[in-house]
């Protein structure tokens, strides 16, 4: 798939409105609106647009954690009002304010996100297996951190997937950290993608903050899976630009984290490198980025008041909630 | 005495076992920092080797601990939330629990599980749980839930030297909480319940944040109804014999827990005390836990959370007033 200026443009905007609802859930929570805690995604929104911006609304994702999941879920077609209403525990959310953070909206592929790191490779293995009994060329997509890959369940799922050729696309949020543990300190070699030949499936290492290579990478690993090839894995090199989560201690493992590589690294913003290329391109000039950004942040500030305005939830659909009919 | 908070006791603990003890060691993940303290600040005295962080590896972190805890190490596995030892449960409930039974006593498995439980966070369903119930229906597993920080303190070493597994639950809202710890060592054995208020009509049991509830029920209460406070502060071993003698004096007991009713530690102490009290009874025991539904993560989560008014709506009961 070429991309014509539209879609740079789609890819531009998921990126920037993820960022500005990001955002406003850091305010919210300082502010005490958001009810929960919050793990921004500021330094992986290429990667994550790069990944979700063209796949199928009957396609499946399972979203990484960071900005918990936003600029997935806005790619993917996901309300970011309702993202916002759940973080602020009211009726508005996609889970009518019962979990305060999780994500799920089945009509675009998301059914469900965790609070534990790990369930989103069986899980993704089954939705992967859906897909091809279904036979309709849909693809499931698992994301993932570096952290996340220390889990045992990413082997099992790895495996099964390779085996049983299912159309899934593993995502790899390398940014380096696991909370306060350095990759380094949690896995042998450089590059998460190498595992993926011990499974038999294609490995790719991508710069995660350059959305048009991850596009890049993801069209070829979705073509396959789509024409039943099997799984692919992807690892995108991405950097943390805050704290593990919003208030706690910015440290690899005790000490704090060198503020130098951090300011290094968003010299290297993903939404900045792609403004330069659009830029350059003449896809956009200087005043129509500022004119988008005036319009998403409308936009976003548009999803913060209908959130808000759903307020709090009556608390007798607990009692409907825990069977189906 | 000097004061102290429930995090720094718990902190205190593992520094004296680990410096008694060079078969201690912590391992867990982010235990160098803590991520709610518990473990913060020893990697600087005892060294990486000692305050192990790991990946983000549940199964790792606590068979490991199992493993070498049969050779005679006595490892401190944080599962960071109590919740995590979900992700190691072959580890935790089917060999930790049960290798030394199934082998006869040839090899022990003297490893402690720490974790921290509890709602009041918003935290949701997998964050916010307090799975006492399962930890104390599981033979071969001995379950610590403290509620302050002298208990925290002498009942952590206490379970560090234990030959068994042993789980360490302790309450998130509990951890800043005051309290005095004696300047010199101490430790508190197991199956022994601490009377955190006497009484004399009504026999109050509870665990960890539940005897907060239950004093701050009782002060509500001081001038109607006289409540005695027992906290087991060990589920397993139990101490039956203080919860008897306490109902043989009250004739009235409300249990109280914060995990869901359902197959909850109260059924069995409340059963506990009908098989072993039943004559002295005056009422029907009444039970107060948390409803047969997921903790919700918002604002909901409250309705999963006993409180202060469960436990006095539970008090009038028994007496008859409801
Ligand atoms: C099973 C489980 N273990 C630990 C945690 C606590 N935790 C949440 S995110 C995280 C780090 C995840 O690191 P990584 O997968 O690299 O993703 P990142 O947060 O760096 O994007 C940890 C340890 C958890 N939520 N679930």
């Amino acid at each position: 798939m070429k991309l014509e200026k539209d879609d740079l443009i789609k890819l531009y905007k998921n990126m920037v409105l993820g960022k500005k609802i990001d955002t406003i859930t850091i305010e919210g929570l300082a502010a005490g609106k958001v009810v929960s805690f919050f793990h921004s995604g500021q330094g992986s929104e290429g990667l994550a647009a790069g990944v979700a911006s063209f796949l199928r609304d009957d396609d499946y994702i399972y979203p990484h954690h960071r900005g918990h999941g936003i600029v997935y879920l806005i790619s993917k077609g996901f309300s970011g009002t309702e993202f916002l209403a759940e973080h602020f525990g009211f009726a508005g959310g996609c889970s009518q304010g019962i979990s305060g953070f999780h994500s799920v909206d089945p009509e675009h592929g998301v059914l469900g996100s965790s609070g534990t790191i790990g369930s989103q490779f069986p899980l993704t293995l089954g939705w992967g297996l859906a897909a091809k009994k279904n036979g309709r060329e849909q693809v499931a997509v698992g994301c993932f951190g570096d952290g996340s890959s220390n889990r045992g369940t990413l082997h099992e799922a790895f495996n099964l997937a390779a085996v049983w050729k299912l159309p899934i696309v593993w995502v790899c949020d390398n940014n380096g950290m696991a909370q306060y543990t350095p990759i380094a300190d949690a896995y042998p070699r450089e590059d998460i993608a190498d595992l993926a030949a011990g499974y038999d499936m294609p490995g790719v290492v991508v710069d995660g903050m350059d959305v048009l290579a991850v596009h890049e990478v993801m069209q070829a690993a979705v073509a396959r899976a789509r024409a039943g090839e099997g799984p692919s894995l992807i690892e995108g090199k991405t950097h943390r630009f805050r704290a593990h989560s919003e208030g706690s201690p910015d440290v690899n493992h005790f000490e704090p984290r060198s503020e130098e590589l951090i300011e290094k690294s968003k010299k290297r913003d993903p939404i900045k490198l792609f403004e330069k290329k659009l830029l350059a391109q003449k896809i956009l000039t200087k005043k129509d980025i500022e004119k988008v950004d005036k319009e998403l942040q409308a936009e976003a500030d548009e999803m913060d008041r209908l959130a808000t305005a759903s307020g709090k939830p009556d608390p007798s659909i607990l009692d409907k909630m825990l069977y189906a009919e | 005495m000097k004061d102290t908070v429930f995090v720094m006791a718990i902190n205190e603990a593992l520094r004296e076992e680990l410096e008694r003890d060079e078969k201690v060691f912590i391992i867990g993940e982010d235990v160098q920092q803590g991520t709610f303290g518990a473990t913060g600040k020893l990697v600087q005295q005892f060294g990486k080797d000692r305050v192990m962080d790991t990946p983000l590896a549940e199964t790792a972190v606590a068979g490991s601990a199992i493993g070498a805890a049969m050779t005679g190490y006595r490892p401190v596995a944080d599962m960071m939330f109590g919740d995590f030892m979900w992700i190691a449960g072959d580890e935790i409930f089917l060999k930790a629990a049960k290798w030394h039974f199934l082998h006869a006593g040839k090899v022990n498995v003297p490893v402690v599980f720490m974790g921290a439980i509890g709602g009041g966070f918003k935290l949701g369903a997998e964050h916010s749980q307090s799975p006492e119930a399962v930890v104390m229906h599981t033979p071969g597993l001995k379950l610590v839930i403290p509620s302050t920080p002298y208990d925290a303190k002498g009942l952590l070493k206490t379970a560090i030297r234990d030959n068994n597994p042993v789980v360490f639950f302790y309450h998130k809202g509990l951890l800043g909480s005051p309290g005095q710890i004696p300047e010199e060592e101490y430790t508190i054995p197991f199956g022994v319940a601490d009377i955190k208020r006497e009484g004399t009509d009504v026999t109050i049991v509870a665990t960890g944040m539940m005897v907060h509830h239950a004093l701050a029920a009782a002060e509500q209460l001081k001038d109607k109804v006289s409540l005695e406070v027992i906290d087991p502060r060990t589920l397993e071993p139990f101490d039956l014999d203080t919860v008897v003698k306490s109902v043989q004096k009250t004739s009235r007991a409300v249990v109280v827990d914060e995990d869901t009713l359902r197959c909850g530690v109260t059924g069995e102490i409340a059963a506990l005390i009908m098989e072993n009290a039943f004559d002295y009874l005056d009422a029907p025991v009444q039970r107060v836990a948390a409803p047969n539904i997921p903790i919700p993560g918002g604002y909901m989560e409250k309705y999963a959370l006993p409180q202060p008014r469960d436990i006095i709506a539970a008090v009038e009961a028994v007496m008859g007033n409801a």
